[in-house]
């Protein structure tokens, strides 16, 4: 069967797909879920990890119907009209990272406050840890690698730069990202049905904001 | 009714089943990191297999029970006393007001777990009541137990039990898991790929609930370090650069940047749990076919003295 996407069975209850693109990624995503009830669906940048109950569904079902769906059109998903602006108070103890991501990149702070927020993103994924959103679409001149020690704790809210992308960390966690800064908005909802604030596709711009403004 | 911490040992958390299909919001697992034990516990007090329990991890805790109870200690080798008397795991234990329980250093296993009837109260969040550390969030307080805690339940009736010999999970220092190849297992050369599957491993200091860092032979990996990050789930076992695999735990993050060298077989990831520094590791490759007929066995097998054992292999 001829198909765009590579297929790969990985343990006993996982496959995986490589696509192009995170995008890619979410709209198969969305296809599989509809088509079989998986136990996981796992977008990633480039594939898609399916996870299926290895004690009740059968491999070879549920991989004519993965191979059904990549053989088939596979819609993308439409672009969202939300838009969300971020508050992030940039650099300081808010931004550890700001000064060294300046040094590595050769952008002074300013110049780099400036460019972030002036960019309008969209989240490629959620993933690592929870709510944490991946946000493609950063300029070029930001190519940074993640922290060669990455931290134990990361604040929640956290803003930080690496690998092309922002991460954005909705809860505390152990992180590598460089942080430049950090938003006081409201990620993670724990009693709302859908908990996290972000998703996959939403359209993100990030907004300098002073100190006060943070609430402290 | 109430239990207090006195001492809470190495890290002990509240614990029940997992987290499940959330990974797509970057939820991990979470839950008992040997659900078999966790189950074996319950089931002594007449528990649904994942009620919210506690797990004690290396060392136990001390805890004093400020009601009388029904209690059991199930998994990890540890000698355990009752106001000094001590008592047999696997077993529907009584406890009267003011009595302490005291589980010392863990003998043989990393994890034990000591459920009371009735269950424990436990914040519950994102469909589950287990402790998630690195967030902080569910469990007690989304943090492992400290001195002087108070863990409430509402107490209920337990049958007395003992698990028969035969369905009780064997302990060791030398462990084998079945397991296949992943997504990138083919960026390791020859030698890598015997070694990885043949090879002795012996389990690091750093193995705690986020993974396991294997010590053995150097595996040579075509990578150059990160990749995009993809989907990992307990028991996919990643290859950095510098050679030294780490098996991802209840707890690890639901995307990875390494290369995914190997998955352990869902039939045998609740023996990582178990899994203490300085055991040994042996990998057994199986085709995925074969691991799924490793499960099924294995499922039939507890199936009589536990009829959730599929949910609990989860």
């Amino acid at each position: 069967m001829e198909s765009k996407y590579v297929l790969t069975r990985s343990g006993d209850d996982l496959f995986s797909v490589a696509v192009d693109s995170p995008a890619d990624a979410q709209a198969l995503a969305a296809r599989l879920r509809e088509a079989a009830d998986w136990v996981e669906v796992i977008p990633g940048i480039a594939s898609v990890v399916l996870r299926f109950d290895a004690a009740s569904q059968s491999s070879d079902a549920m991989q004519h119907t993965l191979e059904d769906v990549m053989a088939s059109d596979v819609p993308a998903l439409p672009i969202s009209d939300r838009l969300v602006e971020i508050p992030v108070v940039y650099g300081g103890r808010y931004g550890p990272d700001l000064d060294a991501v300046s040094h590595a990149i050769g952008l002074s702070p300013e110049e780099i406050i400036a460019a972030h927020a002036a960019g309008e993103y969209t989240v490629d994924m959620l993933g690592f840890t929870p709510g944490f959103a991946f946000i493609g679409g950063l300029d070029d001149r930001f190519r940074i690698p993640r922290r060669q020690e990455p931290r134990q704790r990361v604040a929640a809210g956290s803003v930080g730069i690496a690998d092309g992308r922002t991460g954005l960390y909705a809860m505390a966690s152990p992180g590598g990202w460089n942080i430049i800064g950090r938003t006081s908005y409201p990620l993670f909802k724990p009693d709302d049905e859908d908990p996290f604030v972000l998703s996959a596709g939403m359209r993100v711009r990030f907004k300098a904001v002073a100190a006060e403004e943070f609430g402290e | 009714m109430s239990i207090t911490v006195v001492s809470p040992g190495l890290q002990t958390t509240l614990q029940s089943g997992p987290r499940i299909g959330k990974r797509h919001l970057g939820v991990p697992a979470n839950g008992a990191a040997d659900p078999l034990s966790l189950a074996m516990a319950n089931k002594l007090v007449s528990n649904a297999w994942d009620a919210t329990a506690i797990e004690a991890t290396l060392l136990g805790p001390t805890l004093r029970f400020d009601s009388d109870c029904a209690f059991a200690v199930a998994g990890a080798r540890a000698r355990l006393t009752l106001s000094g008397q001590v008592q047999p795991p696997h077993t529907t234990l009584f406890a009267r007001a003011g009595e302490e329980l005291v589980i010392g250093g863990l003998e043989i296993g990393a994890r034990t777990y000591i459920a009371v009837a009735g269950g424990l109260d436990a914040d519950k969040v994102l469909g589950s009541t287990s402790t998630n550390l690195q967030a902080g969030f569910g469990g007690f307080h989304g943090r492992a137990l400290q001195a002087n805690d108070v863990l409430k339940f509402t107490a209920a009736e337990a049958n007395r039990l003992r698990t028969p010999k035969r369905f009780r999970p064997e302990m060791t220092a030398s462990w084998a898991v079945h397991a296949c190849k992943s997504v990138e297992t083919e960026l390791l050369d020859v030698d890598s790929l015997m070694n990885l599957f043949d090879g002795n491993w012996t389990v690091c200091r750093r193995a705690d609930r986020m993974g396991l860092r294997l010590e053995g032979p150097t595996l040579s990996i075509d990578s150059e370090g990160r990749m995009p990050s993809a989907g990992v789930i307990p028991g996919t076992i990643q290859c950095p650069e510098d050679g030294a695999p780490y098996v991802l735990a209840a707890d690890a993050g639901t995307v990875g940047g390494y290369p995914r060298v190997a998955q352990v077989a869902r039939a045998d990831r609740h023996v990582l749990g178990q899994l203490r520094p300085g055991d040994r590791l042996r990998l057994l490759r199986r085709e995925p076919d074969e691991a799924v007929a490793v499960l099924r066995a294995k499922i039939d097998y507890w199936q009589e003295w536990l009829p959730d054992i599929a949910a609990i292999l989860s």
